[in-house]
């Protein structure tokens, strides 16, 4: 496990993440989450761009603001996933689904296929895959309109 | 330096106009552009219009945003907010780095990255090809050798297809029986006629004809009109039985066929379907496509489409009738139709939401129960019987959830809708009295007329049921109509080349590939196979191996790159042939359900029992197989008898020697076995090379000792190439490898 004292992250000039694990300079790093869907924040892995683990970080809560602030937008990038505010209509032509969505204030239309595998609900987000391999996420299945968890719903499983 | 093929590089169109305009205006000159491409994400990961291009000059990336015109000719509104430009010499090349849910295009200038630009995976297969093209004109390189993008990655819906309904389509199916589907249209049609013109004859003219005027007749001529009327009545009841009879007898024959039909195409289009189609499928949903889904269509073809198009015509013939009668009354009846018309549309939806969610948790727990019971052995080891017990409820309870919602909404929505048929009925009867009272009508026609009314609600009310179940049938043929509209994505071409005599020399140049855009799995690779070669593989786990012999048996393309076998590019040779020629022996291994030797000579039915002890003798199967009680003819498979992994293995080897391939693929054939099973599978396998090219996939080294050359590969790329002793003597990546595991191995008293 590394803790603060062994691992120090910066933004090299060109605004990516770099890191110093136990005083040597590993280079370019990403951060990536064990539990990306129910706890992002927890146990997640420092590994070069060469796909090698540095090491894993059990709580981001144990690093200080600054540092802490570094591994999570890292995260938030590397993780970012456009949110649903709203659904508009969900259609359903020869087993292909038609979503018209709005995502901030901006109306976004996107295609899913095999909803069984594109659809997923943890708790009370769910995640919704295009065709493309884009996700989108709706953070709280209760907290959007009730017009468009009932769109929603015959496809959550 | 200007690349040497940069002048034959054929541009494409590029940006539209109006992008090309804004952008000159903001000073960036788009007319020598080598390559330009719009994405869909500024730097902050927010929806936006970017632009990416490149000159001879540099690298552009603008922010901006289009606003498409009100009019369809008019010019749309193009505004940039900002042009970063990277000089040319300070971009030694550039690469996709792929996120969860984003794709960033990174620059790279003397070992250091760059951030370049920021897209969905939207912009994944353009982005791709523009990369190609940048990094082929900084490496001077082919840039017009682009990669031969697989769309059916991004398939694109055929339009007619999509656009044609489910319905048409599924009559379709009658086609073929177009002259029994006539009289059995013709018979419905009278038997209707028949059935609306009774009340003609059994009310009106009995009321107004006979019974309203009984002193205008005598008696016998009374008995005479009564006699000729019960004898009309009967008649048209008996002519109607027997032709109901007919048109239901003849329709139970024709639809067993056509569902038979669409079963026999959605097992045509699925076994048309590449490997990948399977993968991404669950194998429980797959299943009830063909299952459940054909027999819900059936059962809406038998039961209830011949009822749909008689009642359609009854309802029609009734109005008919009841117009020439009298219009007033009609107009009443009429103006309720919409009414019914809209509720009808309105349940056809809900229902057909509630059915999906049915089936939807009806599909995962057919799913829970097919991986409970492929994973006994497991669930027992790990004593997780309550553990998948909970997992079974969890799933039960939604489907139970899913089936109450549907039963619910039944028991409510179709009792309202035989409340206002009732009510309807009640209006005319009051109304009619008061125009029989004032002499507008006579007793017979209001009484036809509420025979009519009564008559009519039987079809309207079965139509408001049937909803349910056309809805049901719906959404199991659009299911249905999925798997038959998938395109394979291996397809053969037109002209495909037959090769009746390979001799098996395989040629890999520059292949890449990925199972996923920006994750590529083999970058690069270069091989060789002379015929009748061994070519060794080694590598981790996950370097790529297996992914190589996928492609020579054609299983998946290529992204990029070409595999030849005997010189000729395996995507124009017939599929067919190559995998009759390309024989693979893998870790996995599947028996299909019948005896040991139906699974021998699956590859070549044609085989004798001669040829299948031969088989199995090569292969060290023959032994074993004699002990069991019913030999050659034991079972196995699905419910069959359970073998050993190193039987099952023998019995695969067996039916690729009677393949007889002239390529042979090992993919870690001997990985599960003990050493003493895997030394007799060895030599069955030494007696299976013989004569053949053969690709040899293993961790354990000392198995690839008699390959001609050895590749190393990892991380997609070889690594080491070279014989077997060249290997060990560089003192590289194999030599460490052979290291570790003779260390290992010497632990345990079998090292070299």
């Amino acid at each position: 496990m590394l803790k603060q004292n062994d691992c120090k992250f910066s933004l090299n000039k060109n605004g990516f993440l770099q890191a110093e694990i136990n005083g040597e300079n590993v280079g370019r790093v990403k951060i990536v989450c064990t539990q990306p869907l129910t706890n992002p924040y927890e146990y997640i892995s420092v590994i070069s761009m060469e796909d090698v683990e540095h090491g894993i970080i059990k709580n981001i809560t144990d690093f200080d603001d600054e540092q802490r602030e570094l591994i999570l937008n890292n995260i938030n990038s590397r993780y970012f996933c456009p949110v649903i505010t709203e659904i508009a209509s969900i259609k359903d032509k020869m087993g292909s689904f038609y979503f018209d969505v709005v995502i901030g204030k901006t109306p976004k239309n996107f295609m899913v296929r095999d909803l069984t595998k594109n659809i997923r609900q943890q708790g009370k987000t769910v995640t919704i895959t295009d065709m493309d391999g884009n996700r989108y996420k709706i953070e709280d299945i209760d907290k959007i309109n009730s017009k468009s968890r009932k769109k929603l719903e015959p496809y959550l499983y | 330096m200007p690349p040497k093929k940069m002048k034959e590089f054929k541009k494409e169109e590029g940006f539209p106009n109006d992008v090309k305009s804004a952008l000159n205006k903001c000073g960036l000159n788009t007319d020598n552009l080598l390559c330009s491409l719009c994405t869909d994400m500024n730097r902050e990961s927010e929806f936006s219009d970017c632009f990416l291009c490149f000159d001879e000059k540099g690298l552009y990336y603008a922010e901006g945003e289009i606003t498409l015109p009100k009019k369809k000719h008019d010019s749309c509104d193009v505004t940039i907010d900002k042009i970063i430009t990277y000089p040319i010499d300070e971009v030694d090349e550039v690469y996709i780095e792929r996120n969860v849910s984003t794709a960033r295009l990174i620059g790279k200038h003397n070992g250091e990255d760059f951030p370049v630009a920021l897209m969905s995976f939207k912009c994944l297969r353009e982005i791709d090809k523009f990369v190609y093209i940048f990094n082929a004109f900084k490496n001077g390189t082919d840039m017009n050798a682009m990669p031969a993008f697989n769309k059916d990655e991004f398939p694109d819906f055929d339009k007619k297809k999509k656009d044609k309904g489910i319905v048409f389509r599924l009559l379709a199916f009658y086609k073929k029986y177009l002259p029994l589907v006539a009289v059995v249209t013709f018979a419905i049609l009278i038997c209707t006629a028949f059935q609306i013109w009774a009340p003609q004859i059994g009310t009106r003219a009995l009321f107004d004809d006979i019974i309203a005027n009984p002193k205008s007749l005598s008696a016998p001529e009374l008995l005479r009109a009564l006699t000729i009327l019960v004898v009309e009545i009967f008649a048209l009841k008996l002519f109607k039985v027997v032709l109901d009879s007919a048109h239901q007898f003849l329709m139970a024959s024709i639809t067993p066929k056509v569902v038979y039909d669409i079963k026999i195409r959605i097992f045509t289009a699925m076994q048309k379907q590449s490997v990948s189609y399977y993968t991404s499928k669950y194998t429980g949903s797959l299943m009830k496509r063909v299952t459940r889904d054909s027999r819900n269509i059936y059962w809406f073809l038998i039961n209830d489409l011949p009822d749909v198009i008689v009642d359609i015509f009854m309802i029609v013939g009734i109005l008919v009738i009841m117009f020439n009668m009298n219009v007033k009354l009609s107009v009443l009846v009429l103006v309720t139709t919409p009414i019914f018309g809209g509720m009808i549309k309105l349940t056809d939806k809900m229902f057909h939401r509630l059915h999906h969610s049915h089936w939807v948790n009806d599909s995962n727990l057919s799913s829970m129960v097919s991986d409970n019971i492929n994973g006994q052995r497991v669930i027992k080891a790990f004593c997780k019987e309550d553990f998948e017990y909970k997992r079974f409820e969890k799933a039960s309870e939604k489907l139970r959830f899913a089936e109450q919602k549907l039963n619910m909404r039944e028991a409510t929505v179709f009792p309202i809708f035989q409340a206002l048929i009732h009510i309807v009925s009640t209006v005319i009867f009051a109304w009619g009295s008061v125009m029989v009272v004032n002499g507008e009508i006579t007793v017979g026609v209001l009484l036809s007329f509420i025979v009519y009314v009564e008559m009519i609600q039987q079809p309207i009310n079965f139509l408001s049921g049937v909803v349910n179940r056309w809805a049901r049938c719906m959404d199991s043929a659009q299911r249905v109509f999925e798997i038959i509209d998938s395109e394979p994505e291996i397809k053969e071409k037109e002209n495909a080349v037959s090769m009746k005599n390979m001799k098996g020399s395989i040629d890999i140049n520059e292949l890449e590939f990925e199972y996923e855009p920006a994750r590529p799995i083999l970058k690069n690779l270069s091989l060789h196979v002379e015929a009748g070669e061994m070519l060794g593989i080694v590598g981790k786990t996950g370097a790529g191996k297996t992914t190589i012999a996928l492609l020579i048996a054609r299983l998946y393309d290529p992204k990029r790159g070409t595999v030849k076998i005997d010189g000729v590019d395996a995507s124009d040779i017939k599929l067919s042939e190559i995998h009759r020629n390309v024989g693979m022996v893998s870790q996995d291994i599947f028996l299909f359900m019948g005896t040991i030797a139906d699974n021998i000579r699956y590859a070549n039915p044609d085989a004798t029992m001669e040829d299948v002890i031969a088989a199995a003798k090569s292969a060290a199967a023959h032994d074993f197989i004699m002990k069991l009680p019913d030999a050659y003819e034991t079972r196995v498979g699905s419910g069959g008898r359970d073998l050993s992994g190193g039987e099952r293995q023998r019995i695969s080897i067996a039916r690729t020697i009677i393949q007889n391939p002239k390529i042979l693929i090992l993919d870690e054939a001997t990985a599960a076995m003990d050493t003493e099973t895997e030394g007799k599978i060895q030599k069955s396998i030494s007696a299976l090379k013989e004569g053949r090219t053969t690709i040899a996939i293993a961790h354990r080294l000392s198995t690839l000792r008699e390959s001609n050359h050895l590749a190393v590969i990892d991380n997609g790329e070889i690594t080491e190439y070279g014989t077997y002793t060249e290997l060990l003597s560089k003192k590289g990546q194999f030599y460490n490898l052979y290291k570790i595991q003779n260390e290992a191995l010497s632990a345990i008293g079998i090292g070299d």
